[in-house]
């Protein structure tokens, strides 16, 4: 589960964003980006000092001026479940063994890159 | 093996997953927790995360959760021996009692480096620096 992925699947769900000046922002988070770029509806936002405060219906931030984002706990575990569930929906669904050729996701390790080639270069021009 | 993976950010982190790490960001804050995942940006899924904060020879931690850090804010990442961790000659204290101490330093470390850089700048002939106003 790549950092921006978790981004994607936290969608919908409250965040806190810490921007590169120091203001905070708390909100749900609507969409979300490769940039990182992303929309926030009910916001509050803290200046860097935390002593003024703003209420916001909806804010769009620019992913480079991010420096952190704060997700809820059980989101790690939530995706795990789902990603989990899908690949079994793909495995019933296609039938036969798991990970073995066909396009669909293969077991993965954590982005790492892959040290040995899985499978030996067959399936591809074998017909 | 390690000679066969080359020096990149996917390279080097591989072997830090799911270990307890200490990342430092830009703006002095130490955050220790498990890196659970990275990207080619050396963008940070860190898990349980606690924020800790020195004062002397006192430190003190604050409870945050889950992070996803944005790399270019990371100064460093370094893995945590756990064997070693409960060594440290420190004590730890209550937050809220080391937080005014800390905040204490902060400002007073923002002081000395604007007066120096003011005599750089007005007495040894040294250019203004960069707007972000750190080190790095």
């Amino acid at each position: 589960m790549l950092p921006l992925s978790l981004l994607s699947a936290a969608q919908n769900k409250p965040m806190l964003v810490e921007l590169k000046n120091g203001e905070t922002f708390n909100g749900h988070l609507v969409n979300c980006d490769n940039f990182m770029n992303i929309t926030l509806r009910e916001v509050y936002q803290t200046s860097a000092d935390g002593d003024r405060f703003w209420k916001l219906k909806e804010c769009y931030i620019r992913g480079s001026t991010i420096k952190y984002l704060r997700v809820p706990d059980q989101l790690l575990d939530v995706v795990k479940e789902d990603q989990l569930r899908a690949r079994e929906a793909n495995r019933t669904t296609r039938g036969g063994p798991p990970g073995r050729g066909g396009r669909g996701a293969p077991p993965r390790g954590r982005g790492a890159p892959r040290a040995a080639p899985r499978g030996g270069g067959r399936g591809r021009g074998r017909g | 093996m390690d000679s066969l993976i080359p020096f990149t950010t996917s390279g080097s982190l591989v072997d830090c997953v799911d270990r307890k790490m200490l990342v430092i960001l830009r703006d002095g804050r130490k955050l220790h927790g498990v890196l659970r995942s990275y990207d080619q940006f050396a963008n940070l899924v860190l898990e349980d995360t606690v924020e800790r904060i020195y004062h002397g020879n006192a430190f003190a931690e604050h409870w945050h959760g889950l992070f996803l850090i944005r790399g270019e804010n990371v100064v460093l990442l370094g893995e945590v021996d756990l064997d070693q961790e409960d060594d440290v000659p420190l004590r730890q204290v209550d937050y809220q009692v080391l937080d005014p101490y800390h905040r204490n330093d902060i400002a007073q470390k923002k002081l000395h480096d604007e007066a120096k850089a003011k005599i750089l700048y007005e007495q040894r002939g040294f250019c203004k620096e960069g707007g972000e106003g750190d080190g790095y």
